[in-house]
């Protein structure tokens, strides 16, 4: 079972503004974004609102598929910025490496 | 897919040694404006950002990443980590064709041509014109980012700069909106699209216009682009996702996922060509990666230089 932090969202403000708990988990992002299929990048915002880290961890490499195309943050109805959480997930992973 | 770490590694160590993604000397890469007799002093500075010229080598080196990226063999040799470094510096400058680079020159020269013609009074100092860094913001190197903002920053500031007219929408979202935001400096910053004042009669041509997101999206300029093209007597088709709502030619995933950049450009040339019109953009990695995908795109510049001639 993976562990959870549910402080998790309020710890990635240090890596850049996200309104990821504005998120209702509709999908639209999904239904828009141009990569194939699957449920990204809603399941990521989702992941990120329950603190799943070792989740968002494992299926990390996913989050550099993203095109930071915004698209996405266009069309959501929440204003959760998701294209936005995603680059502000891959910064938290980039500064990690620089530090290792 | 390649490792995303070992990427961000090879062009942030890049960056950081040459201000170039590709460690390869500017001199090998920005030699369009020595045949242009550009003044150096201006209303505005010219700041292309390298992108237009960097292309070539990204054609280049995305051709071979593409050739390893699912290798079957790669899970028993490390050639996923093996490949990317060697398509960096001298080495990629030496096997990139002198065609394309040509090419590339050609957009900035046409570029250059339609600002003239419309009066626009630039300068244009090479030692100045640097690469934005976006790159690294994207892939989520903010520090290697701002680390290099902040350098690029420092020189045109250093140089009385104010105000710039760029020619990608790359380099336009950086100037225009992270440097302010992320290196303390603010310019006033402008695509060269939106002040020139040209006219022709075309009429009779339709051209598909694909909006590149940072310019459709983030920085709302998709009408600037069409009232320029309207000037010249051109009618402008939209595809069904444009302006705000453009989707992505897939350029941005070629650095991590040559295939991925593909498959996404390919359905983008679906939803263009539907149409049957001369499809037009104006970002070098769109052209790049929607001729990859198959279709007959034309950049902007082009469009607008050859409307002069018979204007
Ligand atoms: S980020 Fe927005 S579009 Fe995506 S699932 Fe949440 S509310 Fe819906
Ligand atoms: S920004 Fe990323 S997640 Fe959002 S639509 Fe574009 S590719 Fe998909």
């Amino acid at each position: 079972m993976s562990a959870v932090n549910p402080a998790f969202l309020d710890e990635l403000e240090a890596y850049g503004e996200n309104a990821g708990a504005l998120c209702f988990n509709c999908g639209t992002c999904a239904a828009v974004c141009p990569l194939d299929g699957g449920h990204f990048p809603r399941k990521m915002i989702r992941y990120a609102q329950i603190g799943a880290v070792d989740r968002i961890r494992e299926e990390s490499r996913e989050l550099w598929r993203c095109l930071h195309c915004g698209l996405c943050t266009q069309t959501c109805p929440r204003g959760a910025n998701p294209g936005e959480v995603i680059l502000t997930l891959k910064r938290l992973f980039a500064a990690e490496w620089r530090k290792s | 897919m390649y490792e995303p770490k070992d990427i961000i590694a090879i062009l942030a160590n890049n960056v950081r040694k040459t201000m170039s993604p590709f460690g390869i000397p500017k001199s090998m890469v920005n030699g369009w404006w020595k045949e242009e007799s550009l003044p150096r002093n201006g209303e505005t500075l010219l700041v292309t950002g390298l992108m237009y010229q960097l292309v070539p080598f990204i054609e280049t080196a995305t051709t071979w990443l593409a050739r390893y990226e699912d290798a079957k063999w790669a899970e028993y040799l490390p050639y996923s980590r093996f490949v990317p470094p060697r398509l960096s510096g001298l080495g990629l400058a030496m096997i990139t064709p002198a065609e394309a680079k040509r090419k590339a020159a050609g957009h900035l020269k046409n570029i250059v041509k339609a600002m003239r013609a419309s009066g626009r009074r630039f300068g244009y100092q090479p030692e100045l014109d640097e690469y934005s860094g976006i790159l690294l913001y994207d892939l989520g190197d903010q520090e290697g980012f701002v680390r290099h903002a902040k350098r690029v920053a420092a020189r045109l500031k250093g140089a009385g700069v104010t105000s710039i007219v760029t020619v990608d929408p790359h380099t336009t979202y950086a100037l225009k909106v992270l440097y302010p935001k992320y290196a303390d400096a603010s310019f006033e910053v402008r695509a060269y699209f939106e002040d020139l004042n040209l006219s022709g009669a075309h009429a009779g041509e339709t051209l598909s216009i694909h909006d590149p997101c940072f310019y459709g999206r983030y920085l709302e300029l998709s009408g600037a682009s069409r009232k320029a093209l309207g000037n010249l007597g051109y009618a402008c088709a939209d595809a069904r996702r444009s302006g705000l709502f453009t989707s992505c030619c897939g350029g941005p995933a070629e650095s991590i996922s040559p295939k991925l950049a593909s498959r996404i450009g390919a359905k983008r040339v679906e939803a263009l060509g539907g149409s049957g019109e001369r499809i037009v953009t104006m970002c070098p990695i769109c052209l790049h990666n929607l001729e990859k995908a198959g279709a007959d795109v034309t950049d902007l510049s082009t469009v607008l230089a050859g409307g002069l001639k018979t204007a």
